[in-house]
């Protein structure tokens, strides 16, 4: 897997990595310098093939454009070691800020979470196994998640309504979110979900149906999900509905 | 609209310097800078989303999303990491991908492949418009049939490495490998400077 992982590099140019494959891969990057100067020489020959098929867009998108700027707010820029939120930012850099703030008040939710799962044991096992039944389709990720020596099943409540149970093993490198009655959303806008460890916070993906199995890298503890437009965005732009350690 | 190909170094050029410049500047809420990188810019976005999407309606939308979101995002750009060209267009292709993966039925997807081939000759008909194209489009050439089936149906048909491989019935293995080396001799023969 290590040696095959660096022939990745093409098809992460070019944007043709299924998302927990890419999120791995992304993973991969920060800890293989070479790997990550070959992608960002392949990333922009794959921009060159763009320019290929350039086409002006319609007239009228420009001054729409320019109209929405003028009402949207731009995100702060990254600051290395920024003054303020102490506390928060001894585990949260920078560029999380906007999210961070909001952790803060979800920190006293996760405990109480922490404790309620712990008592509500028989439910999630009970959720868990019907989580297993919709995962066997997948390939029976659960079952082999639920046999790692480190597994951690968690059943944890969502804003506004619904729940989710979450199964994750480092030793597996893997979490499978499986989730029930989630609020009904716009469909202009998904659920993302969402790997944080010490410094970052970065796209698990966009959930589609109710459950998913995403790679977790060394380091992620925390698992968060928000609404977002359509198709994602890069960091997180709401305040997740859930958010929980892993 | 037209300096599509003054985007573009020579080879053995460095990168063409501007556009990075403008995006710092778009970073700090310089309006007149956002317009110019969108004069630069919104024609390789719209093209490649359309490409990507096929709906017109529907690239217009993903498009302008993806301008939105250059003059939203702006401070994230590190001009150390990469071109402006190239972060954007990432992001274009990004947005374009995930509309039509989580918008399409996947049987709908490749009842549309079939087709695929005759979007290549699609491709190389807009190419041949464009100096900058025709060097793409010489380099495209230089690939062998798999590197270049391999690299044209992720890249303009937005299709994942394992529907390319079930597409050309080539093995997972292979279709990665021909992304990379295909994608590495197109990084040769177009000069690209890293």
């Amino acid at each position: 897997m290590i040696d095959e992982i660096h022939t990745l590099s093409g098809a992460y140019a070019l944007n043709a990595l299924p998302l927990g494959e890419r999120e791995a891969f992304e993973g991969h990057l920060t800890r293989c310098e070479s790997c990550d100067i070959e992608v960002r020489g392949l990333c922009e020959t794959a921009a060159r093939l763009a320019l290929a098929v350039a086409e002006p867009p319609p007239a009228a998108m420009k001054s729409r454009v320019l109209a929405q700027i003028s009402q949207v707010r731009q995100e702060p820029p990254v600051v290395p070691h920024p003054p303020m939120e102490e506390p928060v930012r001894a585990t949260v850099r920078d560029n999380v800020r906007p999210f961070s703030r909001r952790r803060q008040r979800f920190t006293v939710g996760i405990a109480a979470v922490a404790t309620a799962a712990a008592a509500v044991l028989g439910v999630v096992a009970v959720e868990a196994r019907q989580a297993r039944d919709t995962a066997e389709l997948q390939g029976r990720t659960l079952a082999g998640l639920l046999a790692a020596p480190d597994a951690v099943v968690k059943k944890v409540p969502v804003t506004g309504g619904g729940t989710a149970v979450l199964v994750s093993s480092h030793a597996s490198g893997r979490v499978l979110f499986a989730s029930s009655n989630l609020p009904p959303i716009a469909p202009t806008r998904t659920y993302q979900m969402w790997l944080m460890d010490s410094g970052e916070i970065r796209s698990a993906g966009l959930l589609s149906g109710e459950t998913a199995v995403v790679a977790l890298a060394r380091g992620d503890d925390r698992f968060g999900l928000t609404v977002e437009p359509a198709g994602g965005s890069d960091q997180p732009t709401t305040t997740p509905v859930l958010l929980t350690r892993i | 609209m037209n300096d599509v190909i003054s985007l573009v170094p020579a080879p053995g050029e460095g990168r063409e310097p501007g556009l990075e410049d403008l995006l710092v500047r778009v970073a700090r809420g310089d309006e007149t800078a956002f317009e110019r990188i969108y004069d630069a810019l919104s024609a390789p976005v719209f093209g490649l989303v359309r490409r990507v999407v096929r709906d017109r309606a529907q690239a217009e939308e993903v498009a302008q999303e993806v301008m939105v979101e250059v003059w939203r995002t702006a401070a994230r750009f590190d001009p150390g990491r990469g071109s402006a060209m190239s972060w954007v267009l990432t992001m274009a292709h990004r947005r374009a991908v995930d509309r039509v993966r989580s918008a399409q039925a996947s049987a709908d997807r490749e009842r549309r492949a079939v087709r695929e081939e005759v979007a290549y000759d699609q491709v190389a008909e807009a190419v041949t418009t464009r100096l900058e194209g025709e060097r793409v489009r010489r380099c495209l050439d230089g690939l062998t049939e798999l590197q270049r089936q391999a690299v044209t149906l992720a890249y303009y048909g937005g299709y994942s490495y394992p529907e390319v491989a079930g597409l050309l019935q080539t093995p997972l293995g292979t279709v990665k490998t021909r992304m990379r080396d295909g994608l590495v001799r197109l990084r040769d023969c177009m000069g690209v400077d890293r």
